[in-house]
């Protein structure tokens, strides 16, 4: 045997033979995308408007409680905007020392006209509140997610510096749990009832117990209270609260699943050093009196202070087994540092992608078969060369997707099911000129030559179109489309190698080397 | 078996009549894009809201829509989903002013209200984690008295044999007796403290404005650049005259096959415009293999007329041209017939447009390419300049 078909053949041979090797079994070594495999893709937007506001707001608080120690008394603060405040009412006498001292530093910028103050964030730090803020929220997501317990979880945030998280949870079969989860600001606080002012039932009871009006420092919240084996609301307890916090969420150091005494799913929890220290002076101080655990502005229970707590506890309130374990997780996840919004959802059932995968691969199957049968009509015994090419192909096209760990998705597999059609198109290509140059009286070695040797421009040039039109759809397109420009790329490609390459080999083989062929079997 | 070898159709004798037909065809899908239904937009660029749902028992798709509509989503498309024994409905409905969830919340509300009784554990809709947390809860094998991490384990394996068995509803509680993997006091349990929902969602898509927005406009640029791309490739490989025949050609197949895909009111959504691409390649492809013959025969016989240059050609690539287009049809025609509900849309416009595409490289693109020439071709020695690639 010639040794250039020798070496070609070793070409081949290691090349599908690497192939194969990358894309077996399927199953583990196909990455398959969400539509495929079941599961949820969400796009959340990160409000990180919110998160500014409350940092101006802290700012506020700061720059008041400075400019009392500072003996400036009567200064009014008002948010102007997100990022801005206005101070009115400054005395003179203190402006230096708002300006130099209290509101020095880098970050914010001031104007002054009379008594009156605007502070502005600078535009720099606003922005880096902003990327602080987005990554935070990745920060807790993630955790909460693999607290949840999800097998390879994607999240991560979309484009640089933007504002919106892309999650991808396979197998997820509940989302509806799983977007609550994620977007629970479970935002935990515990503040002391005014004292002397018990619950009641209703909002105009308590406000007639508080004399008529509600005082600046005090807040009506509600308390839902629920049947305990249907969970139905069944009555509502209004307390009047304290404004201030005694400690909120960022003071719990640990929380924990337990069971009360009658197996009732609770929460216990350990405070941090300095939570601890200011719970043990708040309840040391406030026995007999209730103590108020808000969850998201809904009073959960209201206990009576017993004695002084250091630096644990129980939440007791009326939960399910399944809303303990989320609100551990939460809890321990730490807060949301602002608000998020679904851009967008898509969740598929493990059951609807089962059905696209049997369905695709039941089309690509037929369609092989029409594909192989028209080849072998057509072209007879050329046709089987045809053919192997197309196995190989198919072979190599899930070499690539393995190896690039490129994801296989519904268009995706519609991608290789079109190259099936399409690839064959090399063949053809070649093979009808191979007729051609038989016709024309051409010996058949000269025929397979010259016959390859005309047809590939037509074939670079055909295969570029689609190639060109391929890659928009990958910059372009996302998820599942770009499963399908990339399997599509993949598979013309592939089918340059198999159709040029692998198919000449073949021809080679079986023509070439014998002195005197009479004949070749092309239909 | 050879076929259509060494045919002698004079097909450019016939091309005064196929370009009013093509004017024709693209008339009717001007008038339908313009000015008739337009393109029925999915909720990938329109927004919204789409859901799968597997019933239980067989309802009719007006029952659901007067629940629905009695649930204050009166807009809702309700329409079967595959074949009628698998009982699932697709359920769309447009974007929700200010709601930001999108409706899936509301539809499965309505749903479980108007057919479902009572809130306790429905085992056909509940998911993996609350299904093992409540075996966990329950503990019907009894072993969390021993090791925590096994009895979470062995109630997690046993979760993932039930819901493997749920394709994608129970439609009662005996198809529990099948399945294998469950203890008999799972059995029991499951039987006395869980209830079998009416319907399980199967799969929901939630899109909000802005989202569907940004896919429109990447859906324009990557159909506008393609074009570019396809221009530029079509200038730089032809002359002039060729590649004004190939873009018309293009241009024709993608507007025609638009206007009939909006006339035969499918969705139009993301892989709807993956199809388009692809089309758009194919058609260039198909012309671009024809050329490249006129453009070799052409160098070969300086003298003939460019007409005959091109029936000479057409005839050549005759074989190729059915054959090849025959093969893509057959795989696109098994996607359309046998690749699901998911991908019909996207196989519909690659049946359609290899069709169209065909036809418009033997009857757009050449008689263009005679036109320009006749019109004007400055030069009438540009057919000897042909071969300049």
């Amino acid at each position: 045997m010639n040794r250039s078909l020798v070496m070609r053949a070793a070409v081949i041979v290691f090349v599908v033979g690497l192939a194969a090797y990358w894309a077996y079994p399927p199953e583990t070594k196909i990455k398959q995308g969400l539509d495929l495999q079941g599961g949820m893709h969400l796009v959340l937007q990160v409000e990180t408007d919110d998160a500014l506001k409350s940092e101006t707001d802290k700012e506020i608080d700061r720059v008041l409680r400075d400019l009392e120690d500072a003996g400036a008394t009567t200064v009014q603060a008002e948010r102007t905007g997100n990022i801005a405040f206005r101070l009115t009412g400054v005395p003179a006498a203190s402006k230096e020392k708002l300006t130099e001292e209290i509101l020095g530093g880098d970050e914010w910028e001031w104007s002054v006209s009379g008594t009156t103050v605007d502070v502005n964030l600078k535009s720099l730090e606003e922005s880096k509140l902003r990327d602080l803020a987005v990554r935070q929220a990745l920060e807790t997501i993630r955790n909460r997610i693999d607290a949840f317990g999800v097998a390879e979880p994607i999240v991560h945030r979309e484009g640089l510096g933007g504002n919106r998280i892309v999650i991808q949870l396979p197998g997820v079969d509940d989302p509806e749990r799983v977007k609550k989860l994620i977007k629970n600001t479970a935002f935990l606080e515990f503040r002391l009832a005014k004292e002397g002012v018990p619950s009641a039932s209703s909002r105009e009871q308590l406000v007639a117990a508080l004399g008529g009006t509600v005082p600046p420092d005090v807040e009506i919240m509600v308390q839902n209270n629920r049947d305990e084996t249907t969970k139905d609301i069944v009555s509502q307890t209004y307390w009047a609260l304290e404004k201030r916090t005694v400690i909120t969420g960022r003071d719990l150091k640990t929380a924990r699943p337990t069971q009360g005494q009658f197996n009732e799913p609770n929460v216990s929890f350990i405070l941090t050093r300095e939570g601890g220290r200011k719970f043990a002076e708040v309840t040391g101080a406030s026995i007999g009196r209730n103590l108020a655990i808000i969850l998201d502005q809904h009073v959960i229970s209201a206990p009576t202070i017993q004695d002084r707590i250091s630096d644990q506890g129980v939440i007791r309130g009326d939960f399910t087994f399944q809303e303990v374990q989320d609100l551990v997780t939460v809890l321990r996840s730490g807060a949301l540092p602002a608000g998020l919004t679904y851009l967008e959802e898509r969740t598929v059932g493990p059951s609807l992608g089962k059905d696209s995968i049997e369905k695709g691969l039941k089309a690509g199957l037929y369609g092989s078969a029409l594909v192989v049968l028209t080849m072998l009509v057509v072209y007879t015994f050329s046709g089987i060369n045809a053919i192997l090419a197309l196995g190989l192909n198919v072979v190599l096209v899930f070499g690539a997707l393995a190896i690039f760990d490129a994801t296989l998705t519904l268009p995706g597999i519609a991608g290789i099911v079109l190259t099936i059609g399409m690839a064959v198109d090399a063949n053809v290509l070649i093979f009808e000129r191979i007729r051609e140059e038989d016709r024309a009286g051409r010996t058949p070695k000269s025929s397979i030559d010259s016959g390859f040797g005309k047809a590939l421009s037509s074939i670079v040039d055909a295969n570029i179109t689609t190639l060109i039109a391929a890659m928009f759809l990958f910059f372009f397109g996302t998820g599942p489309i770009r499963g399908f420009a990339v399997t599509l790329s993949v598979g013309i490609l592939a089918s340059l190698f198999t159709a040029v390459f692998c198919s000449r080999w073949m021809f080679d083989l079986i023509y070439a080397r014998r002195q005197r062929v009479d004949h070749i079997s092309i239909g | 078996m050879r076929f259509l070898t060494e045919t002698n159709i004079n097909f450019m004798k016939y091309r005064g009549f196929f370009v009013w037909f093509s004017l024709a065809l693209l008339a009717v899908s001007g008038v339908e894009l313009i000015a008739f239904k337009g393109l029925n937009l999915g909720i990938d660029f329109a927004g919204g809201t789409q859901m799968t749902v597997a019933l239980r028992d067989e309802v009719s798709t007006d029952e659901l829509r007067r629940q629905l509509a009695d649930a204050g989503l009166g807009d809702a498309v309700i329409q079967t989903y595959g074949l009628p024994e698998d009982r699932t409905v697709l359920i769309k409905t447009p974007v929700v002013a200010g709601s930001e969830e999108g409706s899936a919340v509301v539809i499965t509300r309505a749903l479980g209200t108007a057919l479902n009784n009572g809130d306790a554990f429905d085992l056909n809709q509940r998911g993996t984690q609350a299904v093992a947390e409540l075996l966990f809860e329950k503990d019907p094998d009894g072993l969390r008295g021993g090791d925590e991490a096994e009895a979470r384990l062995h109630y997690e394996e046993t979760t993932a044999a039930l819901l493997d068995a749920r394709q994608p509803v129970f439609r009662s509680m005996d198809e529990l007796d099948a399945v294998s993997g469950l203890s008999d006091a799972t059995r029991n349990l499951l039987k006395q403290e869980t209830v079998l929902g009416a319907f399980n969602v199967v799969g929901a898509e939630n899109v909000g404005p802005q989202i569907g927005e940004e896919l429109k406009q990447k859906g324009i640029w990557a159909v506008a650049l393609s074009l570019i791309g396809m221009l530029i490739y079509i200038w730089y490989r032809f002359e002039l005259r060729f590649g004004v025949g190939a873009l018309v050609a293009v241009f024709h197949d993608f507007l025609i096959t638009l206007g009939l895909f909006g006339l035969i009111n499918y969705e139009f959504n993301l892989p709807t415009i993956a199809a388009f691409l692809t089309l758009v390649g194919y058609s260039v492809n198909d012309t671009v293999v024809i050329f490249d013959r006129v453009r070799e025969n052409m160098r070969r016989h300086r003298r003939k007329p460019l007409v005959d240059v091109m029936n000479d050609s057409l005839n050549q690539t005759l074989s190729r041209t059915v054959l090849t287009s025959g093969t893509t049809l057959l795989v696109v025609a098994c996607l359309f017939f046998l690749g699901g509900e998911v991908i019909r849309g996207f196989a519909f416009v690659l049946l359609i447009g290899i069709v169209i595409g065909t036809y418009s490289s033997v009857y757009v693109a050449s008689p263009v390419t005679l036109l320009w020439e006749k019109y004007f071709s400055t030069e009438g020695d540009q057919v000897r300049k042909a071969g300049k690639a």
